[in-house]
Order: C-alpha cells, then structure tokens, then sequence
C-alpha cells in the first residue's frame, strides 16, 4: 500500500482502537501496585501483591487448572474443528443444512442453559465432576467457533490450487500436507485463537461442570469479586499480558533473517 | 465422499452427545412445569410459551436485539480497519499484531470491565483529567447508562469481528487491487467493488459471532450498568437462579435460539445475494 | 489422518462406553486419593474462613481440605438439583436453607456430636428458617441497613424514606436481589418483606419506579468499591460489608431504620450427598472452637455467632459501630422466608422495575 495520507488514517485509526483496548490494562496494571486491598482509592505503591501472588496456593492452583484445561481444550476442539471444516468445505453433503444448523447451535445456546443441560447430562450418565467434565464441556463450545472461522477461510480460497495440484498427481494427503493446510493455516490459528480466548475466560458454563478440585481462575476470581478483588489478580494479569507480550516480541527477534528480507 | 464423513464424524458425534443430547432436555423442561418450590415436574404444559407473549418480554426482546445490532455495527466499524492495518503490515508482523488483538481478552472478562469502571467512574481518569484541565466543573456520569453498556459489549467482543476479517482479507487477491488501480479506479471505488465484496466472509462470520454473542449477554449491563436495564440474557439467568422457574428459562432460551438461526438464514441470503450482485457487476 | 481419526473414534467411543456403563454402581467410587489421607470437599463463600484455620484443620485430623469458592445461593441450588453437588459441606444463607430443607437437598446435623455450638447468639438457636435448628449451624449474621457517607449526607438517615430524597439524584445504591430491594420498599410501607398480597408488592413496585432516578445502581457484588471510592452516597448495605467499608473510609455511617429491615445468617450445612459427614461435622466444630473462632471472625470482619468466642474479641472487634448497630437492633430485623410460588410474582415485578415498564 503507498504511504498517502489515507495510510496514515488508517494507521491512526488502528491505533486509536488499540488504546481502547490496552487503556483499561494499563490501570489494571498501575491499580497492582496500589496498598490498598480494593481497587477503590489509589493510597500508595507497593509490590507486596506480587510477593504474596507468589504464596497464595489457590491463585496458583487455580492459573494452573485454567491453563491446563484451556490447553487441552484448544487443541482438541481445533483438530476436531479443522478435520469437519474440511470436510464441509471439500464434499458435498445431502444433510448440509441439518450439520450447518448443529454447528451454529451451540453459539446460539446462552451460557447458563447449556452450562446446566450438560451438567443433568453428566449427573446422568454419572460422570464425576472435574477437570475432565471441565474440559468436555470447554471442546463443545469452542467447536462450532473453530469449524466457523476456517471454513469462513477455505471458502475464500481457490479451489484451482487443490485441483492443480491433483492434476499433477499428487495424493489426497499431499495435496491437502502441501496445499490446503498452508492456506488454510490462517484460519486455523485464528480459530485456535477464539477457542483458547473462550476456554481462559469462561465462567457461567464452567461454573456448572467443576467439580471439587476443580476450581478454575475465572471460578476464582468471580468468587473473590463478593469479598472484594484483591490486587493480586491484578498483579496475575499483568504478568500474564507482560508475559505474553515478551514472548511474542521474542519469537519474532529470534526468527531467522531470511523472513526479514520480505519487510 | 466416505472420507469427507471420517473427517466429520469426531465432531458431529462430539457436539450430538454433548449438546444435542442436554439440548433435547431443555426442549423437554420447556414444556414442563414447576413446583412451588421450583422442582420441574413433568406436566406438559404451553404456559411458558405463552408467558412469552407479555408485552413486558417481547419488549426486553426488542431492546435486547437492538443493543446486539448496535453492537455488532460498532464493533465491524472498529474492528475492519484494524483488520486491514494488520493485513498491510508485513507478514512477520501479522501474526504478532494478530496475538496483540487478542491478549487482552485472557485478562480475566471480570477485571477488565472492573478496569472500566475505574476508568470511566465519576473520580476515575477521564473526569479527573477533563476536570483538571478545565473542560467541566462537575464530574460526568459516565457509568451506569446505556453508553457504558454500549462500551461494555464493544470492548467484549471487538476480536470475534476482528479475527475473521483478517482471515478474509489475508486471502484476498491483491492483484486484483493493483489491476483495479491500473485501470483508473479511484481507491474507495476499488475498495467498494473489490476489497468489500470479497472481505465479506469474513464480515459476515463475525457479525454471527458477536450479535450471538451479545445477545445472550448478561454480565456487560450488569457491571457497566449498574444492572438498571434488563438484556434477554439477564430474564434467562434470573429464571434460572432467583426465581427458579426452569420452564420459563428454558422456553426463552429455545425462543432465542430459534430467532437467532432465523436471523442468521436472512443474514445469508441477503449477503449471497448481494456478494452474486458484486460479481456480476 | 486416517489414524488421528481412528483414534477420535477410539475415544469416544470408550468414553461413550464409560459414561453408560457405570449407571448400576450407586455409591460413587471415593475421590482418588495417593496419600490415603480423607478428603473433605466444602463449598463456601470466599474469604469466609480464614486459611490458616483451614491449614491448621488439614494438619490436626490429617486430612486434605478442597476449598471451592460459591459466590451466591441461587447459583449452588441450581447446581444442586441439577446433581451437581459432590460437597460434604457447603454454605448457604437463611432463606435458602429452608428451600434446601423442603427439597431433600441437605441432611439433619447430629449437633450432640459437636461441643461448641451450642452456646449460639439468643435469635439463631432456632432460627425461622429451620425452627428445631437441626439442619443448620448459623455461622455468621448481620442485618441489611442503610450506609451513607457524612460528605454528602448531612442529616443521619433514620428511615428507608431518606433514600427517596431528591438530593441524592444518581446517589443511591440498591443491593442487587428482587427479595431485598422490594423487600425494603415494603418495609417502609410498613408491610411485612415476606408478603403474597399483590397490591402490596404493587405498591411497593410504584413506589421503587419513583426512586429509580435516584439510583446509580444496583449491586451486590462490589456494592464496598462503589461506596468507599464515593460514587454512591447512600443506599442500602450489609452490616458486615459496612463495618469493612468504614474501615476504608472514616466518613461511612450506618444505621437500622427505624421500620427494620433484613436480618440474615449464613450457615454451615451438610449435604445428603456428603460422602464423608463425621470429617465435616469436626470440622465445623474445629471453626466454632472459641479460640479459633475469634481468630476467624477478627479475620472476615462479619459478626460472630458463637457467644463463647465474644471474650477473645479485640475491644475493637466487640464495640465495631456498625456490628453494635445490627446487634442492639436486631429485634427490628425480619428474616427472608422462601415465599413459594409468589417468587414468580417478585421476578416479574423485579423485571419491570428494571426494565422501566
């Protein structure tokens, strides 16, 4: 795109949507290092919260059951999902509209009533509640969001490549190793995104399948809301952001140079 | 064809025992009826559908998806240029500026909108520094109104309309553009006869994404509210829990769902109408 | 492919296999344990016992303590008939205790097994909600009155009338519960907060739309942040939460008007699917050691209901203001009863006021 002025609006524009979402995170951040224990009056600065975030053993055990769960859930619900995008995107099916309709379901479904319905379904087949409950019911919400946002991506793509390449004789699983996949890769981590970004932060569905033993950082949190938030969470979520974002800085330095030339 | 079902059957199987199952017994508790103590018993019965018809929750329901179109609306107005500032960014950069959308979103949902209301309440940073800089004599009630809901539900849902336009867009054709350029088109021409249409996927599964979503909302008009505004997600939570009238609950939830796909079927036709429009053209 | 595929399939179709199998087997298998040690699953608010008790507990009877966080009732009951609930102890409050017991959902409490909680404060030996106290042990109380900040307020509220006042346009804040905020509506009408007669409850109704201008919110959750950073002057509170609240901030008051209001407690309660009651009914007791229970409470901040812990209170703790208002008017207090179907009635007059209509 040539830098005009309309490169430099957009520029500025993209930006300003970004404070928007970080201005938020960076009081989050400043509130962490308040004395006080609610995020009521600024009365002076302390790294106390971070020293005592280290002790606590639910925060700890909670962040782990999150991430843990999110973890499992994103793959399970991302493999499962790109397997049926594929396939709806790549065979014709006489019930399309009936599995289209099962896939957007679970979106349309509020939180709360799925999040019971599952519940009378595993108190049914008597499932003991807990982590595994936790992650079943995290892969069936992500699902339909993975099967969504890659196909959204394959129909975008053109189908002359796959036929190409099966006309140079390449097998099924090479033309879909060596062709769709790579297309397709943009769609998936999107739809890998949306399924890790909906497991770390769900609360009313999950609230419903833990069990005991089971409580994960959302459970937690809305459960310290009642008493008054302390500024540990906050001190968890900055450095879960400032690590996130360190990581990711460093995994593009660390790329090898060959990619820079195409800058 | 044998194939394509293999590849199908792990999720259709996964989402038919977990969510069609339990779904079909919402569909039966919505027929049921309720004890005075709030047990379902199962007693067929047309009552809660008829309850639905009150004036007072066909109007929650217009207001409820008014907010969600607003919503959505905003949210595609903030979130496409974004998209398309990241798609013009260079390749090794996407894929971070794509992750930079997202992680705010795995603060926890609490925090963050406790971090509005820090921002927006009457001592909190913007009245402080508007006061301070003599823009207004009183602090502003910022909170607790329709806007602070509005910017609530934006801020919760901004990445399910960005992600799916990037992804739209990252595929796009720019020879295409170029070839428009050449020809003499003026940008916004080739942006409305090129880069829209075919960004339309994209815009398209992320309105599903968040008007679904904002609908069933009901945390948002809670904290930024100061839940003075009841949203169709708040009637189905307080129907399930204070007053534990499951049928009543289950029967909104099935409306909702059913209006939802409804509006999804339009949706669709009207954009593969117009996107078959585009084309020709 | 072919055999990632295979494996889903696998999988599924074992854990499918699994989920059927097991419906004969009634008494669930005990949770896995590799120390041996006995394991007590409790589900209690947050914050309402202090960790060090808890550690203190695990370390005397050689046990593992699985402390979930439950953040209000509704939610436990809905997760409790929906056959949720593997707790061998949980919490709940007054009203929700009476549901529970009408419901089959929670067991007598065999109290001869247990040395300290019998000498409990006067009004919760039998408490309305469970009139032979057999179901129940009362944990903690208090009484739902109005906070106001001496700022902004400068003549001491006495009645729920002053919140109407025109002054505080934008100012007041309401806990955020049908029951409570109609409830005092009712009681400044002069009516019982229990009552089924519709034109009361409609009354009631006309007169909260007429506050409604005043009000900057209604909250339960973080109701303490609102009021200590000021953003309300005046509404309705818990006593415990005020007594914290003043804490913060030396210029919150608060009062029991003079109509009364909500006297509430929360309690200890065992489920009928408690797998292991003996460790649960020694673990309440554990809390109600007087010792031990002073500790606590001087830990929470909520009001004591175990009268032979009162000696080892700070002075602090025994003349708290806000904990003193609750308990010398506590006669003033009606508690919350399970109303039946009339919850219904509630809801929809709760919906309408919220919704403007």
């Amino acid at each position: 795109m040539p830098k005009t002025w309309r490169g430099h609006v957009l520029c500025a524009y993209a930006m300003a949507v970004l404070v928007f979402l970080y201005l938020p995170l960076v009081i989050l951040a400043g509130y962490s290092f308040n004395s006080s224990r609610l995020n009521a009056v600024w009365s002076g600065f302390t790294t106390k919260w971070y020293v005592q975030l280290l002790h606590d053993r639910y925060v700890l055990d909670a962040f782990t059951n999150s991430l843990t769960i999110a973890i499992i859930a994103t793959v399970v619900s991302t493999v499962l999902g790109t397997m049926a995008a594929m396939a709806l995107h790549r065979y014709k099916f006489k019930s399309k509209n009936f599995i289209d309709g099962l896939l957007y379901l679970p979106i349309l479904v509020p939180e709360i009533v799925m999040g019971l319905s599952m519940l009378v379904l595993f108190s049914q087949v008597q499932i003991p509640l807990g982590k595994i409950t936790l992650i079943i019911a995290h892969i069936t919400f992500c699902l339909s969001f993975v099967v969504i946002t890659v196909h959204s991506r394959l129909e975008t793509m053109e189908p002359e490549l796959e036929y190409a390449a099966q006309d140079l004789y390449a097998t099924p699983w090479q033309t879909f190793r060596y062709v769709t996949l790579p297309l397709a890769m943009p769609g998936i981590v999107a739809g890998a995104l949306i399924a890790f970004t909906l497991s770390i932060d769900d609360f009313v569905i999950s609230f419903f399948v833990a069990g005991p033993d089971s409580t994960t950082l959302p459970l937690y949190i809305y459960g310290l809301v009642k008493r008054g938030l302390s500024p540990e969470i906050n001190a968890l979520s900055t450095l879960m952001m400032v690590t996130t974002v360190a990581l990711v800085v460093m995994a593009q330095i660390a790329q090898p140079a060959e990619n820079k030339k195409e800058e | 064809m044998k194939d394509g079902r293999l590849l199908l059957a792990p999720a259709m199987g996964w989402l038919a025992f977990f969510f069609i199952v339990p779904m079909l017994i919402v569909v039966a508790v919505s027929f049921a009826s309720r004890t005075p103590y709030g047990q379902v018993i199962f007693e067929w019965t047309l009552e809660s559908y008829q309850r639905l018809l009150e004036p007072l929750y066909l109007r929650i329901f217009a207001n409820t998806l008014w907010v969600s179109f607003l919503t959505t609306f905003l949210t595609i107005l903030m979130g496409y240029p974004l998209a398309y500032y990241i798609v013009q960014l260079p390749k090794k950069w996407q894929q971070p500026g794509l992750i930079l959308v997202m992680v705010p979103f795995w603060i926890n949902f609490l925090i963050r909108s406790y971090a509005w209301v820090i921002v927006l309440r009457s001592q909190g940073l913007i009245n402080s520094l508007l006061l301070k800089f003599g823009f207004i004599e009183r602090p502003m009630q910022l909170l607790y109104n329709d806007a602070a809901v509005m910017v609530g539900m934006v801020y919760a849902l901004l990445p399910f309309m960005v992600l799916p336009i990037y992804v739209a867009l990252e595929g796009l054709d720019w020879r295409l553009l170029e070839a428009a350029y050449d020809l003499g088109a003026s940008p916004f021409k080739a942006f409305r006869k090129i880069t829209l249409p075919l960004s339309m996927s994209g815009i398209a599964e992320g309105t599903i994404m968040v008007f679904i979503s904002s609908i069933g909302m009901f945390i948002v008009p809670d904290v930024m509210g100061g839940a003075k505004t009841v949203l169709i997600g708040n009637l189905i939570q307080n129907q399930f829990l204070s007053a534990r009238d499951w049928p009543f609950g289950s029967a909104l939830s099935i409306v909702l769902g059913i209006l939802s796909l409804i509006l999804i079927f339009l949706y669709y036709r009207a954009i593969n109408g117009s996107k078959g429009g585009a084309q020709n053209a | 492919m072919k055999k990632i595929i295979f494996l889903m399939l696998t999988v599924f179709t074992l854990l499918l296999m699994g989920c059927g199998g097991s419906k004969e087997e009634k008494p669930q298998a005990e949770e896995p344990n590799t120390s041996g040690k006995q394991v007590l699953n409790i589900a209690c608010w947050p914050d309402i016992i202090d960790p060090e008790l808890v550690s203190a507990f695990e370390k005397k009877y050689n046990c593992r303590v699985n402390y979930d966080v439950i953040s209000n009732n509704e939610e436990t009951l809905a997760k409790m008939q929906a056959g949720g609930a593997q707790y061998d102890m949980i919490q709940a409050s007054d009203y929700m205790v009476e549901i529970m017991i009408k419901l089959k959902l929670i067991d007598k409490i065999d109290k001869s097994k247990m040395k300290h909680v019998h000498n409990m404060v006067p009004f919760l030996r039998k408490p309305a909600y469970d009139p032979n106290g057999e179901y129940s042990v009362p944990y903690d109380w208090g009484f739902t009155g109005i906070v106001y900040n001496k700022k902004y307020v400068k003549k001491v509220p006495t009645s729920w009338a002053d919140l109407w006042d025109p002054d505080y346009r934008n100012r007041v804040i309401l806990l955020n519960d049908s029951r409570e905020v109609i409830g005092m509506a009712l009681k400044k009408n002069g009516h019982s907060n229990n009552t089924t007669n519709k034109a009361e409850i409609d009354n009631a109704i006309a007169d909260l739309k007429g506050l409604m201008p005043n009000v900057m919110a209604f909250d339960t959750d973080t109701i303490k942040q609102k009021v200590i950073a000021e953003e309300a002057w005046i509404g309705m509170m818990w006593s415990g939460d005020a007594s914290f609240v003043r804490n913060e901030n030396p210029d919150i008051g608060y009062v029991v008007p003079k109509e009364g209001g909500v006297i509430w407690a929360d309690n200890m309660l065992i489920p009928t699917t408690s797998r292991n009651p003996k460790l649960a009914i020694a673990f309440i007791d554990f809390l109600f050691e007087p010792k031990n229970a002073a500790k606590n409470f001087e830990y929470i901040g909520y009001d004591q209901t175990n009268l032979d812990a009162m000696p080892f209170h700070t002075e602090e703790f025994r003349n708290d203001p806000v904990l003193k208002e609750a308990r010398d008017n506590a006669n003033k207090g009606e508690w919350l009863k399970d109303i039946d179907e009339a919850i219904v009635m509630y809801d929809r007059a709760w919906t309408e006021l919220k919704s403007g209509m």
